[in-house]
């Protein structure tokens, strides 16, 4: 290798050349600081608006798709509005890519110039007067603390991202469950769609969901006992203690009755004989993809099993606050389950199922994406999903109007209606506020919500172009629950407050008809039996009075346990969860 | 604590998500009803590139760069090889085919025998390696466009303390552990997804690409190389072999005068000053000091090793398998009532979210198996770094870094001591 040569450099200032080339970088600077700002302002603007995302475009498009027949004008009217918004895309991009070469150029200015005063303005080697043997010794030993420090450091942020971000996908039994699950992504057989789901008419006659046939409250059969005594047994067909905690009530097709129980660590659902309370089977739910583990936090006035199950013809459905949901048939086979999403609630996922023809709906009301889900009740295929605004912890009624079937939904601001079929908004109204816990109720053509802290409203149903019209008939802003849902006949609205008060309504004007205060507040809802209320509070005693318009308290039998649940009303009995228990009660029960 | 971390892994999704900034411009095409027909899509053939030609400059680049840096001693020479490189393996050949991203193709097939590696990727790995055992990192100096562009940029350089660039000098470690895991687990090719230059190159990236490269270069005007000393993989090898050279730059053409001159000369921190002959501590206690460390270095490593496999869970992300899967979980769940370009493709695909979960937990298990590896090299180079600094070095001159030297010739002129010939000549004169 020859000996290398030397270029030695010459530190000499050109004050008045670097003073020029300073000025030129700091102009070409500022302009190319300006260009940057200006095309990230850009990039961000056309990033934040995506042109064909207009909500204007967007409606036209749906009103397109549902006029019938081809409207030339709409059509010329949306493609006009769409090569607007390519215009606008594709001008935006153009800005973009100028930008981009004014930049640069303004960047290669500024380097150049930026070099040139650096250049002419040098700064020449200043070396110590001597070797600082200290700051040698001292640099090595902060080295090495700060490379051990690092060293912990990585350590303890790959812990707390290992901890904090773990991993997200199914667990592999999850996963197992899934490929086996029947119906979960495949399309559904030809089976599975021919199930025989039971008419409107034949639901009644049952207590398929949470308050009875339609959840509105009111049961078909009339023969409910008044009587009974816990402390005697006089009236009280059976009772067997409850295996699982929830606030879920019982729910009764034929001779099976359903409930369902929880805690953190299992979720799982209890079918008995109606005829003797004997426990035919339990099952508990598999983990499926998606369970969360550990569950997520919900109030204890809540739990995990609040939601009420549903029954349609051979099929039982539940639903846990952790987003299990689940199809078994009546002898406890599994049919299809899943995890629909952690519901992301702060009390807890309370609202109710409910079933019409072959559609399962699901009333999801979590925070970030509140929907009402409908699922096809033989395989848990969606069917359609309609977007809410708010949520409730209330449930859905499901009701047939003079208009046809409508899904009636509290949220934590309106009442909304929904077109079964296809999950269309029917008609939206005001009236509620608050957290709303008490689901609507039905009378004739009147839609009927109240909450506390909010009003109660009724909203009167009308279809005077063959489209149904809602409008707000009057409010009542007195007296009004806090999650005993109310109940109506054809002439009242029945309110029961956690206060003790039951407050009866008139459905035509809302005017108060009466009132009685009883001892004890209601979380359990009233229903109507024929031309009588029965109502339990929160101590297990049942207030049985007329529907007439005066006060007439017709019996007022016990329990002696606490009652959050809602009873089931059929032929001659009551089915009622207690806190521990589930109770048969039956006119001649016991005797 | 619960909530935090559903945040924290909503959020995490929503990052990797986020990095795949490409997608965004995505355009549908227009909805014709007239009689209009779009044109049959097709792929144009390849460009006609000369691999030969490349594999010969780059030769070329680094011949002539180890000559004006070993022989000519010239840094106006090595600039000007700087902007040649800059246009000619940056703007013209568009950054690709480069001896950084060439490591991951040698990886890769080096790990699965089924990928064969063409050999002008092979040359693009080798040659800076075998220049770099023969004459320190000429490739460095003006050959790499990426370190080329930020040369030029590099116009008041200051030097950081020595520490701090100890310490930051260890992300490159981890970039190369990381990249050759990522590589391993068929996660892709990390060092070119993430190249923050490339886009200037090209004239296009990502958003957040394009950000990363000038936030990049707007520190380089004052931090010298910043890509170069704190994330570049391949500068980790080019290290290794340059602590071997053969003929290595120096920063005094003959003997050192100690005339400290040249003491801030680098700004990239690569002049070692020479070391007292005294140290605080008696020799035992040095001895005994570096025998603990020594001690603890296994230690130390089986701790990298269990860290990896703990995090495994965090680095099985880099996959696209994985960052798919629990972006369809997460909306299977309702945390996301929108879809993205990949979910959405996904659930026009015929695959089923059983046969998507199976492969993400086959790509888990596989992080799960590599991880404690990563870990281990990382808690290895740590115990290096330890062992080395307790180490008490016989350095009397100012001598360059041999690993971290860039062969940039910035400090030639610094030095006053003339060479053999100049002397003669002027002695003549």
């Amino acid at each position: 290798m020859p000996k290398p040569k030397n270029i030695k450099r010459e530190f000499v200032p050109h004050q008045a050349a670097g003073r020029v080339a300073m000025g030129v970088a700091t102009v070409a600077g500022v302009f190319s600081l300006i260009v940057c700002v200006l095309l990230v302002t850009n990039y961000l603007q056309v990033r934040a608006t995506a042109p064909l995302d207009n909500p204007e475009l967007l409606q036209l498009r749906k009103t397109l798709a549902e006029t019938p027949g081809m409207d030339e004008a709409l059509v010329k009217h949306i493609r006009a509005l769409d090569l607007l918004s390519r215009k606008a895309f594709f001008t935006s991009q153009a800005y973009l890519r100028m930008g981009g070469r004014l930049l640069l150029a303004g960047a290669a200015v500024f380097l150049v110039a930026f070099r040139l005063a650096a250049r002419w303005n040098p700064k020449p080697p200043a070396p110590q007067a001597g070797p600082d043997e200290g700051a040698y010794w001292s640099t090595i030993a902060r080295s090495k603390e700060l490379v051990s420090g690092i060293a912990v450091i990585l350590v303890l942020v790959s812990l707390t991202a290992a901890y904090l971000t773990p991993s997200g996908l199914p667990s592999p039994a999850q996963v197992s469950m899934l490929s086996q699950e029947r119906g979960s992504e495949a399309p559904p057989s030809a089976a599975s769609v021919a199930a025989d789901f039971p008419t409107w008419e034949e639901m009644q006659r049952q207590w398929p969901s949470f308050r009875g046939p339609g959840g509105i409250g009111v049961a078909h059969y009339t023969t409910a006992p008044t009587q009974w005594d816990a402390d005697t047994g006089t009236g009280i067909r059976w009772k067997v203690e409850v295996p699982s905690p929830g606030f879920n009530s019982p729910v009764v097709w034929d001779d099976r009755l359903f409930i369902s129980g929880a805690t953190e660590h299992v979720r799982e659902v209890y079918c008995y004989d109606t005829d003797t309370g004997a426990l035919l089977w339990r099952q508990a739910l598999p983990p499926f993809p998606g369970t969360p583990e550990p569950p997520p936090q919900v109030s204890e006035d809540t739990g995990y099993a609040a939601p009420t199950m549903a029954l349609h013809g051979e099929y039982a459905f539940v639903i846990f606050g952790t987003g299990d949901l689940a199809c078994f048939d009546f002898d406890g086979s599994l049919v299809w389950g899943r995890n629909i999403g952690v519901p992301d609630n702060h009390y807890g996922h309370s609202s109710s199922l409910i079933a019409l023809e072959d559609k399962l709906f699901v009333q999801f009301d979590d925070k970030r994406a509140p929907r009402l889900l409908a699922l096809d009740a033989a395989t848990g295929a969606e069917v359609w999903v309609a977007t809410r605004k708010d949520i409730s912890w209330a449930s859905p009624a499901c009701v047939r109007t003079p208009f046809g079937f409508e899904l009636i939904l509290a949220s934590e601001r309106d009442v909304d209606a929904y077109a079964p079929d296809t999950g269309t908004l029917l008609w939206t109204q005001p009236g509620l506020d608050g957290e709303v816990a008490p689901s609507p109720t039905f009378s004739g053509n009147t839609v009927f919500v109240a909450n506390e802290y909010a009003m109660a409203t009724a909203v009167r149903l009308s279809a005077p172009d063959n489209a149904v019209k809602s409008e707000i008939a009057w409010q009542w802003e007195d007296s009004l629950p806090e999650v005993a849902s109310p109940t109506s006949s054809d002439e009242y609205f029945y309110i029961a407050t956690s206060m003790g008060e039951v407050v009866c309504l008139d459905v035509e004007r809302g005017e108060m008809v009466w009132t009685y205060e009883f001892d004890q507040g209601f979380y359990s809802s009233p229903i109507r039996v024929g031309e009588r209320v029965y109502v339990t509070d929160t101590e297990g005693t049942t207030h049985i009075f007329g529907t007439g318009p005066a006060f007439e308290l017709i019996g007022a039998p016990q329990l002696s346990e606490p009652v959050f649940a809602t009873p089931a009303y059929l032929d001659g009995r009551i089915y009622v969860r207690t806190q521990q228990h589930l109770v048969c009660l039956e006119e001649n029960g016991g005797n | 604590m619960k909530g935090l971390k559903r945040f924290v892994s909503v959020l995490a999704v929503l990052v990797v998500f986020s990095c795949d900034g490409e997608a965004q411009f995505r355009f549908p095409m227009p909805e014709f009803e007239s009689d209009y027909r779009q044109p049959e899509m097709y792929t144009p053939p390849p460009g006609r590139t000369n691999d030969l030609m490349d594999v010969a400059v780059l030769a070329g680049a680094l011949g002539v760069g180890a000559w004006l840096v070993l022989k000519r001693r010239s840094r106006p020479g090595v600039f000007l090889l700087t902007v040649f490189s800059l246009i000619y393996f940056g703007f013209w050949r568009q950054g690709c085919v480069c001896p950084i991203g060439s490591m991951q193709n040698v990886a890769e097939g080096i790990l699965d025998a089924n990928v064969v590696v063409p050999m002008a990727i092979v040359a693009f790995f080798l040659l800076p390696l075998l220049f770099a055992l023969f004459f320190g990192r000429v490739f460095c100096a003006g050959v790499c466009p990426l370190g080329a562009l930020q040369e030029l940029v590099a116009v008041r350089p200051v030097a950081l303390p020595q520490a701090a660039d100890r310490v930051l000098g260890l992300i490159p470690y981890l970039y190369l552990g990381v990249t050759v895991l990522s590589v391993s687990t068929g996660a892709g090719f990390l060092i070119c997804r993430y190249d923050p230059f490339v886009g200037f190159f090209r004239q296009g990236a990502s958003f957040n690409l394009l950000m990363a490269g000038g936030i990049l270069l707007l520190l380089g005007l004052y931090i010298g190389r910043p890509y170069c000393r704190y994330l570049c993989p391949y500068g980790v090898l080019l290290g290794w072999m340059s602590r071997f050279a053969k003929w290595h730059a120096r920063i005094t053409p003959t003997e050192c005068i100690q005339c400290r001159l040249c003491e801030d000369a680098c700004p990239y921190g690569a002049i070692n000053t020479p070391a007292p002959e005294e140290a605080p501590i008696s020799p035992r206690e040095g001895t005994r000091r570096l025998g603990k460390t020594l001690f603890l270095a296994p230690v130390i490593v089986a701790l990298g090793a269990l860290t990896g496999m703990m995090a495994h869970d965090v680095l099985a992300r880099l996959h696209p398998t994985i960052q798919l899967a629990e972006r369809v979980a997460a909306e299977e769940r309702g945390y996301f009532s929108d879809v993205t370009l990949e979910s959405e493709a996904f659930r026009a695909s015929r695959t089923t979210l059983a046969e998507l979960y199976a492969a993400a937990h086959a790509v888990r298990a596989d992080f799960k198996r590599k991880s404690p590896w990563l870990g281990a090299f990382l808690g290895l180079v740590v115990a290096w770094k330890l062992v080395a600094l307790s180490i008490k070095r016989k350095r009397v001159d100012y001598e360059v870094d041999r690993v971290a030297c860039v062969s940039c010739a910035r400090c030639f002129p610094y030095c006053p001591v003339e060479d053999e010939d100049a002397k003669t000549q002027k002695h003549k004169a």
